[in-house]
């Protein structure tokens, strides 16, 4: 009687999963859901999304090695540069609030001249400091993040480099345009420092 | 077949070539490259900056690089216009000078 049960209950089950896959492929093949940057993801599916995100990039950037130099002036100057030619545009710089990147990606790119608890990113750490958010800059820059308008720069740009560029991260949020303005500028015979 | 080889020997090293180029080269911004505004260093509230905080340090790094290549180029540019006043000077020496072999 009890072996009859199980197996009605384990049919049961088996039936559900079964509509369950078939109602799933049925709806990624209908077309039905809104893939348009401007049409924004309900709250269970960004939740889930933002999810796996912040795990996967934690669980890949856990055993990152942070170097011990890297608040030092020479990272700042050639981080600084990198940083204004390639970031700018999706992450701003001081004195800029908005670009069309920043207006139309989903989900929209965080301001970095704030610090991680103020453009609404407490996962990055609440000062932008710690060793945790330092890794996962790290990993990000080097990495990207699938379907985000993140680029993978790795393939293009040495570790070292990357980290001049996660050493700036770290005081950005400090500097006036001013000194953002002295500190990127890349002089007419300013290389990179490389 | 001959066109299909001659198509390959093109593509090859236009695909190389592009792959080459992929990297980011701080040199590709050279030319859109803006100097740093050091001037506005003057009007920062000096009783406020730490000479030991590596932003303020990156800064003078900066500053002193651009003014040291101002003033190379200033000396470069007041060497050539001595060495031009003293062509000139010459020219009109020469030109004041009787010529020896006038007859």
């Amino acid at each position: 009687m009890t072996s009859f049960k199980f197996l009605s209950c384990f049919k049961c089950l088996a039936v559900a999963a079964g509509v369950a896959a078939v109602t799933g492929v049925g709806f990624l093949y209908s077309g039905l859901y809104p893939m348009g940057a401007d049409d924004h993801h309900n709250d269970l599916t960004y939740w889930a999304l933002e999810t796996l995100r912040e795990r996967s990039i934690a669980r890949a950037s856990n055993d990152i090695e942070v170097p011990t130099d890297l608040n030092s002036s020479e990272r700042l100057l050639t981080g600084g540069a990198d940083y204004n030619d390639m970031c700018t545009g999706c992450h701003l710089k001081p004195g800029k609030t908005e670009s069309d990147f920043t207006l139309g990606l989903y989900p929209a790119p965080p301001n970095l001249t704030l610090t991680g608890d103020r453009h609404g990113h407490e996962h990055a750490g609440d000062t932008d400091n710690d060793d945790e958010a330092i890794k996962r800059q790290f990993w990000i820059i080097k990495h990207g993040i699938k379907a985000s308008g993140m680029p993978a720069w790795g393939p293009g740009h040495d570790d070292q480099r990357i980290w001049n560029m996660v050493a700036f991260l770290q005081r950005l949020p400090e500097l006036s345009p001013q000194q953002y303005q002295i500190l990127t500028a890349r002089g007419a015979d300013d290389a990179g420092h490389h | 077949m001959k066109r299909q080889s001659l198509s390959y020997f093109v593509a090859l090293p236009a695909l190389l070539l592009a792959l080459s180029a992929q990297a980011h080269d701080p040199k590709e911004h050279m030319k859109e490259a803006q100097a740093p505004d050091c001037a506005a260093m003057k009007d920062m509230d000096h009783s406020k900056m730490d000479m030991k905080d590596p932003v303020m340090q990156a800064m003078m790094k900066k500053c002193m690089k651009a003014m040291h290549k101002d003033e190379a180029e200033s000396h470069e540019a007041h060497g050539d216009k001595g060495q031009t006043d003293h062509g000139n000077h010459d020219e009109k020496a020469d030109e004041k000078k009787p010529a020896k072999h006038q007859h």
